[in-house]
């Protein structure tokens, strides 16, 4: 019972983390301090975190352009995420990518893809190489309900199955492909029907709870790591923001969203913690330390130095001798 | 490939056919022999799927060769080359490194008509992130593959669809002759005219330079190698002494490393150019079907001779 | 109220200017700064530029005279306003301001003059007709060509060309002699043969750069007691310094000469041994604190030395550009006075003639002037072993008012140890 209540403060927090980070992009960007696109992730945290507590550090993730929340719950230091986003230096990406392009390898994040679909069969290419070299990890690759639609997400996964790779699909089903419903863009509604054409396992529930995600992906994740094969999982959440931030959102009704913030996964990890005897000072404890720690973030992507342009222009090759001149060491 | 391939077990090879069709034009003849199913993987018809498959497991430290068994087909995982393997090394910040050959027959072969005759050397010399290599020779063609399997960078690798019959000299194993990528050659020396090509039109121009030879016009031939990055230098100075230039190649005449090799041309030796650069290309239309069509819309002697000869105020 | 126009002072040395040229005509509306006529100086031809505004009246003197500063040329004012009086006064002053030397009646001169005795010009006889009849003065040339006509000084408007729409293409240039000799060959190309020895002497005026030449050469060699210095260069490391220098530059169509090296060498000399960039005053003595160049360039009726700025503190290759562009305005006779005047230092380069050695006249209130000759190839005794040498003889003249010998042979000493150990430029 203890042990359970520390896992779950400990899954509180880092959802916290996510939603809190996310809550100050949105106010970075309302102040023009950062531009582009920027996808928030706000009511999807149960997901990344969830996910991300089946997995070891060498396993491989992808993620589309919505990638803040599933970076940080991979481990991603909020600084080098909002400095990222503030377009620094110290970026994740050293200001190159943006919020749609973290990448953070030391941490098995593998980067967050703009055109969506393509990346999943690079995560196939990950777990190639995991099963070529017989290393016993895992590629897991997240993506929309929208992606399901697109060549690049069907010829990867008809490879993973047709190989048996180890590798699990994880559909973020969160209900709109930006403004469309998905009733209107997919010939069936329930995308798991699609595993049976790629030969693969599947799994399909609702996302708001933190402890089932991880016990529903998790058994994917050992099917995955024991030589079974792809699973396709499609989690089904919502997104309480806009697909963006440029997205105002009218395709929706505000009832249709009160009524899914009653399923807003943090009230219920909350009320299943205090179900677990857990106090409201100590969760306030818990949420001042995060408060903290998102501050510092603000602060260090205000204060970091811009990005460089010395960088970007040794970022276009990777070093070589091979070529003609050599392209030396960054 | 072979030989690379026994030195760096990271080297696997995908594509269709590539394994027990022993590879639509023969090139992996034996490999799946010698290295295994694991290694010498055959695909469904996927272009997408196996480049993206390709350029994941690159990005966590293999180092696959990617065949699409023409050129033709890349198109289809156009998005996978341009998106992802070019702009990896720079979105993560020099995080992932992406170090992949795609490789096949680039070009028309015989009346295989406008889906299956692009020369897309002009699509892939556009992306910064990119080294593209187009050899003639068979020794080229080995020299500069050793490199672009080497290289930490994705390399687009054209082999002349026409030229795999060509026979040449290859250096030994033991030699291990790496051309390095970006460097041309001087082919043939002259005084009168530069020629500057690279793949197939490579051997329409050495024809033509002997018929020319006859009528007192000695060609100077720079065969690129590799179109990106270009070897500037080496086309300057040849044209710095002949004073005139033609640039021969199969690509469309729209833009593409033709027109790059003229634009730097102007820049840096305007002031030894005695007549306007001329190009010989493919004509700006779809592949016909016909062989009497298809021989002319390709680079002939005969149209190298009449340009050379044009910018020599021969004519 | 119409009034008189006086010729203005057009150079700072200018004491008289002959008016080639009228560009307007009496009658003509005229705005200030409207090109009045030209005048050759004692240094060029200098355009003559209305200070007013109003219509020409009357014009008082022909082209070809030649006047004192502020004589009356012309006189402007309002249409067909009444100018007796002012005519009258014209009358009066005009006839003392005029200088006697004014040759009203031209001379019949023919051919005689240098340049219409040029090799460009005989062979450019021998090729056919200017190429573009309807647009006279535009020459369609390859960018090569163009190249080569400024390297060689060819006139492009005189070849016919054979490229397509008339370019004038590089074997059009097979048959075309350049107009001035490559610098350091000895190779002068033969002057075209005149009929001699069948008529009587001709007599030409003698023009004002020409007065001026005399004047001042005469002074100088008349009043400065003049000595001589003469040093014998091994010119090798220079040379290959310029060819190291010249491959570096290759591509870029920019060359430097072994001249452009010497100004350099000289400048930098006369920073470290500043004795000799001095000049003298008679009551005083100015010890210059800056290092200017004269550079003595021929010109087709005489010669004129453009001035190299703190050449001393300029790369080898902004002192190139910067003589290339003097002497060619100096050949087109459009340098300013500014740029031909004040220098601190002169040289003389003969090289390019074949000549071995020779001494100079100093030009004053210049203290020296450096005497340059050819490259000899000959041999040299080097480490005690006979080598093929490149030498080069340089004779430096000074004003001993102000100058004394060992201060003269120390900057030479200086200069050849820069010359022969290029290197030290550096320092």
């Amino acid at each position: 019972m203890a042990a359970q209540k520390d896992t779950l403060l400990a899954r509180y927090k880092d959802m916290f983390r996510i939603r809190r980070f996310e809550e100050e992009a949105a106010r970075g960007y309302a102040k023009g301090k950062i531009g582009g696109f920027l996808h928030l992730y706000i009511g999807q945290e149960s997901i990344a975190v969830g996910a991300s507590a089946t997995l070891k550090p060498d396993d491989y993730v992808f993620q589309t352009y919505r990638d803040h929340g599933t970076a940080i719950a991979r481990g991603t230091s909020t600084r080098a995420a909002m400095a990222e986003l503030y377009g620094k230096d110290p970026g994740i990406s050293r200001g190159l990518g943006g919020s749609m392009h973290f990448f953070d390898p030391a941490n098995g994040f593998y980067g967050g893809y703009g055109i969506i679909g393509g990346h999943v069969a690079l995560a196939a290419g990950a777990a190639f190489k995991s099963k070529y070299k017989k290393e016993g990890t895992v590629s897991m690759c997240f993506f929309g309900e929208g992606a399901t639609n697109i060549g690049g997400f069907h010829e990867g996964a008809s490879l993973a199955g047709l190989w048996k790779l180890p590798m699990v699909l994880v559909c973020e089903n969160n209900t709109y492909a930006m403004g469309t419903p998905f009733s209107r863009t997919s010939p069936v509604e329930d995308i798991t029907k699609k595993a049976a054409g790629y030969g693969m396992a599947s799994d399909r529930f609702d996302g708001h709870d933190v402890q089932e995600v991880e016990a529903r992906i998790g058994a994917a994740v050992e099917l995955a790591r024991s030589g079974g094969g792809p699973t396709l999982i499609e989690i089904l959440t919502y997104r309480f923001r806009g697909h963006s931030m440029s997205d105002p959102g009218k395709y929706r009704t505000s009832q249709e969203v009160e009524e899914r913030k009653k399923r807003d996964p943090l009230k219920v990890t909350k009320t299943q913690l205090e179900s677990l005897g857990c106090s409201e000072d100590e969760i306030l404890a818990l949420e001042n330390q995060v408060e903290e720690e998102i501050a510092d973030a603000v602060q260090f992507a205000e204060e970091a130095p811009p990005a460089r342009h010395d960088v970007m222009e040794r970022s276009v090759y990777a070093p070589s001798n091979y070529v003609y001149p050599p392209v030396g060491q960054p | 490939m072979l030989e690379e391939m026994r030195l760096d077990e990271n080297i696997v090879l995908m594509g269709e056919e590539v394994g027990y069709y022993q590879g639509a034009y023969k090139v992996t003849q034996g490999l799946l022999e010698e290295f295994g199913s694991d290694r010498v993987v055959d695909t469904p018809i996927a272009e997408a799927g196996f480049a993206g498959i390709g350029i994941g497991a690159a990005m966590v430290g293999l180092r696959p060769i990617i065949e699409f068994m023409t050129w033709n087909f890349s198109f289809v995982a156009f998005d996978q080359i341009v998106q992802n393997a070019a702009k990896l090394y720079q979105m993560s910040a020099g995080q992932l490194q992406v170090p992949i050959v795609f490789r096949g027959p680039n070009g028309a072969a015989k009346q295989v008509s406008s889906q299956h005759s692009h020369a897309v050397e002009a699509f892939y010399t556009h992306v910064p992130g990119l080294w593209v290599c187009a050899p003639a020779t068979p020794r080229d063609a080995k020299g500069l593959l050793k490199a672009a399997i080497r290289d930490n960078n994705p390399v687009i690798f054209l082999e002349g669809e026409t030229l795999y019959g060509i026979k040449g000299e290859v250096p030994e194993v033991e030699e291990d002759e790496i051309i390095p990528i970006g460097k041309a050659a001087v082919a043939r020396e002259g005084t009168d005219a530069t020629i500057v090509t690279w793949g197939s039109p490579y051997y329409t121009s050495l024809a033509a330079a002997e018929r020319l030879a006859g009528a007192g016009i000695e060609c100077e031939i720079i065969d690129m190698r590799s179109l990106r990055p270009l070897d500037m230098e080496t086309v300057l100075q040849s044209v710095r002494k002949t004073n005139r230039c033609v640039v021969v190649h199969e690509h469309w005449p729209y833009a593409g490393p033709g027109a790059e090799i003229v634009d730097g041309i102007q820049r840096d030796a305007m002031d030894h150019l005695d007549a306007p650069i001329l190009r010989v290309t493919g004509q700006d239309v779809p592949m016909p079907y016909a062989t009497n069509l298809e021989e002319n819309v390709l680079p002939t002697e005969a149209r190298v001779e009449e340009a050379v000869k044009q910018v020599c105020y021969r004519q | 109220m119409a009034k008189i126009i006086g010729l203005p002072k057009l150079s700072p040395t200018m004491e008289e200017g002959t008016l080639v040229t009228w560009n307007k005509k009496e009658g003509d509306t005229i705005d200030v700064d409207d090109l009045l006529a030209e005048v050759e100086t004692d240094k060029a031809t200098m355009e003559f530029r209305s200070f007013d505004k109003g219509v020409l009246l009357k014009i008082l003197v022909e082209e070809g005279q030649t006047l004192a500063p502020d004589t009356p040329v012309a006189i402007m004012g309002t249409p067909d306003e009444n100018i007796d009086a002012l005519m009258a006064e014209v009358s009066k002053t005009g006839a003392t301001a005029a200088t006697e030397s004014a040759p009203a009646e031209p001379l019949p001169v023919e051919t005689t003059t240098a340049e219409k005795a040029t090799p460009q010009a005989s062979s450019n006889q021998t090729t056919t007709a200017p190429q573009n009849a309807q647009n006279p003065g535009k020459v369609i040339a390859s960018p090569l060509v163009r190249r080569m006509a400024r390297e060689q000084n060819i006139d492009l408007s005189n070849v016919r060309g054979s490229g397509d729409h008339g370019r004038v293409i590089k074997r059009d240039l097979a048959n075309i002699t350049p107009n001035t000799s490559k610098p350091n060959t000895h190779h002068v190309p033969l002057p075209g043969i005149q009929p001699m020895g069948v008529g009587p002497d001709q007599k030409e005026p003698v023009s004002q750069m020409r007065k001026t030449i005399a004047r001042r050469l005469t002074e100088s060699k008349r009043d400065i007691p003049h000595y001589y210095l003469t040093v014998d260069v091994d010119v090798a490391p220079l040379i290959r310094a310029r060819a190291e220098i010249n491959a570096e530059l290759e591509g870029q169509g920019l060359k430097i000469s072994l001249n452009d090296l010497l100004i350099k060498a000289c400048a930098v000399s006369l920073a470290r041994q500043p004795d000799v960039n001095v000049s003298f005053h008679g009551d005083h003595i100015v010890r210059h604190q800056r290092v200017d160049i004269s550079v003595a360039v021929a010109i087709p009726d005489g010669l004129i030395t453009p001035v190299v700025r703190n050449a001393n503190l300029k790369g080898v290759l902004q002192i190139s550009q910067e003589v290339r562009e003097l002497a060619k305005r100096a050949r087109e006779k459009r340098l300013k006075p500014e740029e031909f005047t004040d220098g601190t230092f002169s040289i003389s380069n003969l090289g390019m003639f074949g000549i071995d050695h020779f001494t100079a006249v100093i030009n004053p209130p210049e203290g020296a002037i450096l005497a340059v000759g050819q490259v000899r190839e000959e041999p040299t005794i080097q480490n005690g072993e006979l080598v093929a040498g490149k030498r080069m003889r340089m004779t430096l003249s000074c004003d001993h008012r102000v100058i004394d010998g060992a201060a003269g042979a120390q900057f030479l000493a200086v200069l050849r140890r820069h010359l022969e150990s290029p290197t030290t430029l550096l320092l």
